[in-house]
């Protein structure tokens, strides 16, 4: 079935530089720009996106050049079809701190699926 | 060249039996330590600390999260007194950025292959902050045999009784359970070690009581079996984590001497039910481990699981709390819900609730984490069904004549220490 919120698998260097990847999906709009990190779980070898999101998030920026005032970055989680209500879908909008061009302190906030389709589609 | 290989000590869970096992991740990495180096092993759970002792390299082995803010305390002492301390193991990899601010050096990764350079490094006064293995495992031919050579086998009876010894067989898990740093610390990937390999270390274990300690052996069918096939002449009794239910892998296990598995009971499913039957249908015994507070667990359910537990027959059941630890799906989805309120990772014993559950508060799913356990061996003790597990053991050894007397000489002594005998007149 088709990820609507992914676009690539983004390979990165995670904790201790073991290589990881994520799913991505970059929407550039005329006031901001929305990125979308999916944890691919099995798949991914390495670090998970929440645990690298500051470093990530800075990195994704930096190679697709976002202005970072500019972000809307959002974690995905997809629903990994089990009963267990902690495997199914989220979404987390993540706000950073910059401090001396650094991501720093990041404070999670959950929204709904339509919240993403309507940052998506506004 | 001394080095002083240090297993920290930490606090038992209270209420609950406790043995004290020899260690395991110590040994298999004192076998990658250069022959040229004399290893002195101190378990701290079972001997007072000797920072005084004349040592020139101090190594400290960490298990478990619990360990991990007595291991820097340790470090911490012998730095002061100008000794170089290293840090290695499961829970150095968990906490390596904190445990950095302890030590000389950290070691991160498997240690097979690495370790020569470590001491080269030390006795050219060139030790590295980070020795990062992480993403270099070892050919899973080249481990083994551990080196069990450096504990002081007399500390690990009671009463007479040895303990079981601990193996693996293989590394790795290609499952990414919601609690579980398995994959974060030995790769996504199931990495059995060869059979002969095993065998030739299966050799070297005196004892005829093992746990074999890997993560799931049901992993991989052929090679479970032929593990299995292999065990079977060796007449070694042992207790695992999972092993697949099909009626042929059972079959070989119970040849093989299954004493009793570890089941992970998450509902009351007739699955769970099922599984158990089969498991005893082969003699095999069975501890459940049930794991309480996830998000879909509210209290009716918890108390409906442990009304399960009582129906299906288990031999023994061990009870946990939640824990987050870091690097796992747990940790990560309960710091993005703000969710978790006590970072005391003394804390993190898996019994002691450190998070907000989803569906009651701390403190109730702490009551009825006593009560589960209150509940369930209300009418057998916990040291009652041990007991029995025991005897089954004892029955089969006779039958096929590997049974070892308890030793006399320490039937008064509970790992090193003397029993108190409570005698009334």
């Amino acid at each position: 079935m088709e990820n609507v919120y992914q676009d690539q698998v983004y390979q990165f260097k995670g904790l201790w530089d073991v290589p990881s990847i994520c799913g991505l999906k970059i929407i550039k709009k005329l006031k901001n720009t929305i990125v979308i990190a999916t944890d691919l779980f099995d798949e991914n070898p390495g670090t998970s996106i929440t645990e690298w999101n500051t470093k990530l998030a800075k990195d994704i920026c930096d190679k697709n050049q976002i202005d970072y005032k500019q972000l809307i970055y959002i974690e995905h989680t997809p629903d990994k079809k089990t009963k267990l209500s902690f495997n199914h879908e989220s979404f987390f909008k993540v706000n950073f701190e910059i401090r001396d061009d650094k991501f720093v302190n990041p404070q999670w906030s959950e929204i709904t699926k339509d919240e993403v389709n309507n940052l998506m589609n506004e | 060249m001394k080095f002083q290989l240090i297993f920290p000590k930490w606090n038992k869970l209270p209420g609950q039996t406790t043995f004290n096992l020899p260690p395991h991740g110590a040994v298999v990495f004192a076998a990658t330590i250069p022959d040229y180096v004399d290893v002195e092993f101190i378990d701290e759970n079972l001997e007072e600390m000797r920072y005084d002792d004349s040592v020139d390299f101090v190594g400290i082995s960490m298990l478990l999260t619990t360990q991990i803010k007595r291991g820097w305390a340790i470090a911490d002492e012998y730095r002061k007194r100008g000794k170089k301390v290293i840090f290695g193991g499961i829970s150095t990899m968990l906490h390596a950025e904190e445990t950095m601010l302890h030590a000389d050096s950290v070691f991160l990764g498997e240690a097979e292959g690495h370790i020569e350079q470590v001491f080269a490094d030390f006795r050219n006064n060139q030790l590295k902050p980070v020795y990062n293995h992480m993403n270099d495992l070892p050919p899973i031919e080249i481990v083994g045999p551990a080196r069990r050579s450096v504990l002081k086998r007399d500390l690990y009876y009671h009463k007479g009784v040895q303990m079981v010894d601990l193996f693996h067989a293989s590394r790795g898990c290609k499952y990414s359970c919601y609690p579980c740093a398995v994959s974060y610390l030995g790769g996504r990937n199931f990495r059995p070690r060869p059979i002969h390999r095993v065998v030739e270390e299966l050799e070297t274990i005196e004892n005829n009581r093992l746990f074999i300690v890997d993560n799931s052996l049901a992993q991989d069918t052929q090679w479970e079996k032929d593990l299995f096939k292999a065990m079977i002449p060796m007449k070694k009794k042992w207790c695992s984590h999972t092993i697949e239910d099909k009626h042929e892998v059972l079959d070989l296990a119970a040849q093989a001497g299954a004493w009793y598995v570890y089941q992970a009971v998450f509902d009351t499913s007739d699955y769970i039910k099922e599984r158990v039957k089969r498991y005893h249908e082969y003699g095999i015994g069975v501890e459940g481990t049930i794991l309480l507070g996830l998000d879909d667990q509210t209290e009716d359910d918890i108390k409906r699981l442990i009304d399960f537990l009582l129906e299906i027959d288990l031999d023994l059941a061990e009870f946990t709390v939640l824990a987050p630890f870091p690097h796992t799906k747990a940790y990560t989805d309960l710091v993005k819900q703000n969710r978790i309120f006590d970072k005391d990772w003394d804390h993190y014993n898996a019994g002691q609730v450190v998070y907000h559950p989803k569906h009651m508060s701390a403190e109730r799913l702490q009551e009825l984490y006593q009560y589960a356990w209150d509940t369930f061996y209300k009418d057998e003790t916990q040291e009652e069904k041990m007991f029995k597990l025991l005897k089954k053991v004892v029955s089969r050894e006779i039958e096929d004549g590997t049974f070892k007397k308890r030793r006399q000489d320490l039937s008064g002594i509970s790992f090193g220490k003397q029993v108190k005998r409570n005698i009334t007149s």
